[in-house]
């Protein structure tokens, strides 16, 4: 929907700007840090035996950057993004016993995050086939580039990816982007661990946008050990059809740990990624926020409570410019309760006001809530708006039937004849009054007061109870 | 958008095809343009038609909405109450007690809104077992709904006084 692509433009440009700088000052660093934070976090059940697979995903993403040295900058951008796939292994194992082996490793790595305080987050680069896909889905976040001005060789694979990552994608990804849409790839990443299931409610409202993330389940799926590059490469491959730029990368990559299991694994993602858990809402953390689950979910409800704010804003007139849930609140109280006072003063008009039934009040309908339509959006006011259009004197058939006379009627005329009674309508109002008598002069007051405008209520007090009524132009 | 078509189906016509018939029924007994109705003919005139209003609305959305259907259920308690004076309010007790239950929990998260999120349920009928959220919604589909009434009821209205 066209809200949720602003929403999400909106914040990805207010977010873009602070990213940079973190970036360009060897901001992995702390995007690893934070992940390592997330690896300590005790709310992860998923538990992987990754010991062995650090050193050798490690050494096959270290070999890579020597192979893609020669390559030009898509190389780079391939291994950059199986970094990240691995990276986001590292989120998905709960374990966190497993991050304190490859404390070696690490140091292999060529790349510029080398420099990692915290090694113990690189470390089960156990290249998930799982997660370079969800990676890759992550990094459809990045609507439209607000990568731009990035230097850093780093910043071009998650520049690239994201528009890679936004070919394949489906609802899915426009979920997982709009969930995740403040964050950078890095921080992106960080947000994998944070995940909450949430029960979706199933609802079909217009109003209710669903989020979906990368399905939390996926996770408990891929402990594969031996993820290596090119395994990650055909299995984004596989799941996002779309990704050329992943063509070129299981060729150079060489260090292929081919390994059963991954391909295993690699199945079981794609088989699971067309059907993402129905059941869950899946949603990650921001960056700098509290991750625990309460405060998640309690996120997730505001967020959605917001959203329907928003929808009620537009439904409700001349809320525009107010900002702020309470006021916003009072305005929608206001508003219904004067549709509900209007209700009542219809029902009570429509009571006094006899008809004649020899009219066939359907016909006369369909065609006349044509021209209704212009009568609401003025709201409260349009009785005086149309009393104003009455220009002439037109004193119509009002005792013939008008059976006759409606089939004659274009719906320009008929829009006439409806402005134009609204006069008699009036006279007609006050006619009954003086028979009412005391009985709903201050009901009648009142909901007069609030049907035809706050600005004459000295006019109409003064003319109901006289029975005249002098409408002010 | 004057001369669009109404889709026969929708909300706003299958309100008026209701609405017109309950109409026709209340007003039918009344000889036309009796000198002089009293007021208090006039009142009950009112309250039916308002009764019909709300329930023909009600009726047009089905059971979709929660308010839809407290307000069908309050309805046919009233107009059990008034033909049975002699039995209890049993279903009204029921329905109470079944909404303090559910009431209490799903009001936990209102953030600093509670007394407007409190005026609100009071003003959607059913409101007051929902969350924020849910009630967000149900405010939505009746505000909605109220101005498609508004609005039906003005013409009508302005049909009625023409002739």
């Amino acid at each position: 929907m066209e809200k949720d692509e602003a929403f999400m433009a909106e914040v990805l440009n207010r977010t873009a700007a602070p990213r940079q700088p973190s970036w360009n000052t060897g901001g992995l660093n702390s995007a690893t840090e934070q992940v390592g934070n997330w690896f300590l976090n005790p709310n992860w059940d998923n538990s992987m035996d990754q010991s062995d697979p650090f050193e050798s995903a490690l050494s096959s993403m270290v070999s890579s950057p020597a192979a893609a040295s020669n390559v030009p900058v898509s190389g780079e951008n391939v291994m950059m993004r199986e970094l990240i796939g691995k990276l986001g292994n590292i989120c998905n194992s709960g374990d966190a016993s497993c991050y304190s082996t490859p404390l070696n490793s690490p140091p292999r790595l060529n790349l510029s995050m080398v420099s990692l305080p915290n090694q113990t987050t690189l470390a089960p680069f156990s290249a998930d086939p799982g997660f370079a896909d969800r990676a890759a889905r992550l990094s459809c976040f990045s609507t439209g580039g607000n990568f731009g001005g990035l230097n850093d060789p780093l910043m071009d694979s998650f520049k690239l990816s994201p528009m890679a990552g936004n070919s394949g994608s489906d609802k899915k990804n426009t979920g997982v982007s709009r969930s995740s849409s403040p964050e950078n790839a890095e921080s992106g990443v960080s947000k994998e661990e944070s995940s909450v299931s949430q029960q979706i409610p199933s609802r079909n409202d217009a109003g209710t946008r669903k989020r979906k993330s990368i399905p939390r389940g996926k996770a408990k799926e891929t402990p594969s050990p031996a993820a290596a590059d090119d395994k990650v490469a055909s299995e984004n491959d596989e799941s996002n059809s779309k990704r050329s730029k992943r063509d070129g990368a299981p060729a150079g990559n060489g260090n292929a740990k081919a390994a059963n299991d991954g391909d295993e694994k690699q199945s079981k993602e794609n088989s699971k990624l067309p059907e993402p858990p129905k059941d869950y809402i899946h949603v990650r953390a921001r960056r700098g926020q509290a991750t625990d689950s309460h405060s998640l979910a309690e996120r997730v409800r505001r967020e959605k409570i917001s959203e329907r704010m928003k929808f009620l804003q537009d439904l409700v007139p001349g809320c525009n410019k107010v900002i702020g849930k309470a006021v916003m609140l009072d305005e929608i109280i206001n508003y219904v309760q004067s549709l509900q006072r209007q209700v009542e003063f219809l029902s009570m008009k429509l009571a006094t006001v006899n008809p004649r039934m020899d009219v066939n009040m359907e016909a006369l309908l369909s065609k006349d809530m044509f021209q209704s339509r212009g009568l609401l959006p003025q709201g409260i006011y349009s009785m005086d708006s149309s009393a104003q259009a009455f220009p002439f004197g037109y004193q119509p058939q009002q005792g013939q039937p008008l059976n006759n006379v409606i089939p004659n009627i274009t719906e320009t005329q008929f829009s006439m004849k409806t402005q134009g009674f609204q006069l008699p309508l009036i006279n007609g109002f006050t006619d009954a009054n003086p028979q009412v008598g005391s009985v709903w002069e201050d009901d009648l007051q009142s909901i007069v007061q609030m049907g035809f405008g706050q600005n004459q209520p000295q006019s109409y007090q003064g003319s109901i109870t006289t029975g005249q009524v002098k409408i002010e132009l | 958008m004057d001369s669009q078509l109404l889709n026969p189906t929708s909300l706003k016509s299958r309100f008026t095809a209701r609405f017109l018939r309950a109409l026709t029924k209340i007003n039918a007994p009344n000889p036309i343009s009796s000198s002089s109705p009293t007021p208090r003919e006039i009142f009950q005139r009112y309250r039916r038609i308002k009764v019909a209003a709300d329930k023909s609305m009600a009726y047009s959305v089905r059971s979709r909405t929660t308010w839809s259907r407290a307000t069908l259920s309050r309805l046919r308690t009233r107009s059990r109450h008034r033909r049975l004076a002699s039995f209890g309010p049993r279903s009204s007790v029921t329905t109470a007690a079944v909404l303090k239950k559910t009431s209490s929990h799903g009001k936990e998260n209102e953030g600093g809104l509670g007394v407007q999120a409190g005026e609100l349920r009071e003003l959607v009928p059913g409101g007051e077992a929902m969350d924020l959220c849910n009630l967000l919604d149900e405010t939505a589909h009746y505000i909605k709904c109220l101005t498609t009434q508004v609005q039906v009821m003005k013409t009508i209205a302005n049909l009625y006084s023409l002739e």
